[in-house]
């Protein structure tokens, strides 16, 4: 069987197991709210200054809330032993990652899409003119923090105290995306809006070479 | 064991020399005077740190590779010494920067990716005291290696970018601020003696490394009877 | 010569920050030499 076709099933698992429950979805989409208003009540809300801060704070709580939402792609597998059958079952051990990650990335870009309007309504920001871009931003963001979030995720199911380990791993490491994406996003949320096509090229190029890091090195994380 | 020795004298006669080379040799340099001179040290500090960090990436690459416990051992203890070398780099910055701006920290672009930088490699030498077996310790935190250093050219881009469309106040000159030879001559000398010094103290560690797994291997036998 | 103090702070700073780091092997190591000695001492007894 084909990447593409053992991808495609076991991405089919995956959204499955997700929408029976829509757990994790929820969870993340009221924490992602919790973080905005919370923010409202550590800046002065309303004036000029939170409305620069607002992109940095909305890349924030997505950040925060993806170090939660990572906590179980791997652990879940773990608890229910299932792993040892997932690498059995494919040729690619690439396709469980490539599952995975495609997988997070649209949780993570749903809960954002769910909290946009809550973030134009609390910050005073009209989104409707600007959304596609805002959207292929989000993307791109989101894809390399899925990317990082999972070979991390990997990673600290295995070690102890992982619910604090794997924030503490893949925040250093997200960093370039946090600075480019809050920049990118301030640029189009800003009164003369300026589409910053250098920064999304930056994040492509952030989540093509992650994701051949991961091509090359998936294999490894899995080994028992 | 004599080796490891003159490496250390010639290390700490290397570093004394670079020293005097920065005070005596090195002119003065017009507008910053003598509070310039920590440029010498502070820069091939980070150059140094950088290699060990490279020496690191190398090592795990190896150990990934060829599952030898040796590259485990030299990548903790490049880590380590690498982690030093940054510490220096972020606590000379701000004593550079106190009398020049008048504040600590001006979120430069540089050093604030080498404080990024040193988070980084915090993490991996928290990540190995956090997983017991040392074989899947070896190979995580190799794995995990790997990403932080690739990740390192794009934290200082996206960093450097960042700071283009907010400027701030740059720590010993930006790239431009062309050397005087003489300056140089003595810059590189000290990118030398800190290399040296590096090396000496990523040998000492990796033989404390090499010496501990023995232990490890010695306490089993003496609990299993 | 103003700003001689944050340069001689500097360079004392770094060189201790290395000489730590230094001693801290140096420590260590020692302390594994001598439980090599006591786990060598007690292995011929246990059999």
């Amino acid at each position: 069987m084909s990447l593409f076709s053992n991808t495609a099933i076991l991405l089919g698992k995956e959204l499955r197991t997700e929408f029976r429950s829509r757990e994790l979805l929820t969870t993340t989409a009221v924490f992602i709210l919790i973080v905005l208003v919370l923010f409202s009540f550590a800046i002065n809300p309303g004036t000029e200054e939170a409305r620069q801060f607002a992109p940095g704070l909305l890349w924030l709580a997505i950040l925060f809330a993806s170090s939660l939402m990572f906590q179980s792609c791997f652990l879940r597998e773990q608890t229910n032993d299932t792993l040892s059958s997932l690498r059995l079952a494919v040729s690619d051990p690439f396709a469980i990652f490539l599952a995975k990650l495609i997988a997070n990335t649209l949780f993570l870009l749903m809960t954002e899409l769910l909290m946009l309007p809550f973030f134009a309504i609390f910050y005073n920001i009209p989104l409707w003119s600007k959304l596609p871009v805002l959207i292929l931003v989000l993307f791109v963001g989101s894809l390399g923090i899925s990317i990082a979030g999972t070979a991390i995720s990997a990673i600290s199911a295995q070690a102890r105290m992982r619910e604090l380990l794997l924030p503490l791993l893949l925040l250093p490491l997200l960093t370039p995306v946090l600075v480019v994406s809050s920049l990118v996003t301030g640029s189009l949320l800003d009164r003369d809006p300026i589409v910053q096509w250098k920064g999304i090229g930056f994040l492509a190029v952030f989540d093509l070479i992650f994701l051949t890091a991961l091509w090359l090195f998936g294999e490894y994380l899995l080994e028992e | 064991m004599g080796k490891r020795v003159i490496l250390g004298a010639v290390a700490i006669l290397l570093v004394i020399a670079a020293a005097y080379a920065s005070f005596y040799v090195a002119p003065e340099e017009r507008t910053m005077g003598v509070l310039q001179r920590i440029f010498y040290f502070h820069v091939a500090s980070a150059w140094a740190g950088m290699d060990a960090f490279l020496l690191c990436f190398i090592a795990n690459l190896l150990y990934v590779w060829k599952r030898g416990q040796k590259y485990d051992w030299l990548g903790v203890s490049s880590a380590e010494v690498g982690l030093v070398l940054t510490t220096v780099v972020l606590i000379t910055g701000p004593i550079w920067a106190k009398p020049a701006w008048g504040i600590y920290w001006t979120w430069d672009a540089r050093l604030t990716s080498t404080f990024v930088l040193w988070l980084l490699y915090v993490s991996y030498l928290l990540l190995r005291t956090l997983i017991e077996e040392p074989e899947r310790r070896a190979l995580l935190s190799a794995l995990f290696g790997i990403f932080a250093f690739i990740d390192v050219p794009l934290v200082f881009f996206s960093i450097r970018w960042w700071r283009t469309q907010h400027p701030a106040p740059v720590i010993m000159g930006g790239p431009g601020s062309g050397l005087d030879p003489t300056m140089n001559k003595v810059f590189l000398f000290s990118v030398l003696a800190m290399h040296v010094l590096a090396a000496f103290l990523i040998v000492e560690r990796y033989m404390l490394e090499k010496m501990r797994s023995e232990v490890d291997i010695l306490r089993r036998e003496a609990e299993a009877q | 010569m103003k700003n001689l103090n944050s340069v001689f702070a500097a360079y004392l700073i770094g060189w201790g920050v290395f000489f730590l780091f230094y001693i801290s092997i140096a420590k260590r190591t020692n302390d594994l030499r001598a439980e090599v000695e006591r786990l060598k001492n007690s292995l011929p007894r246990g059999k």
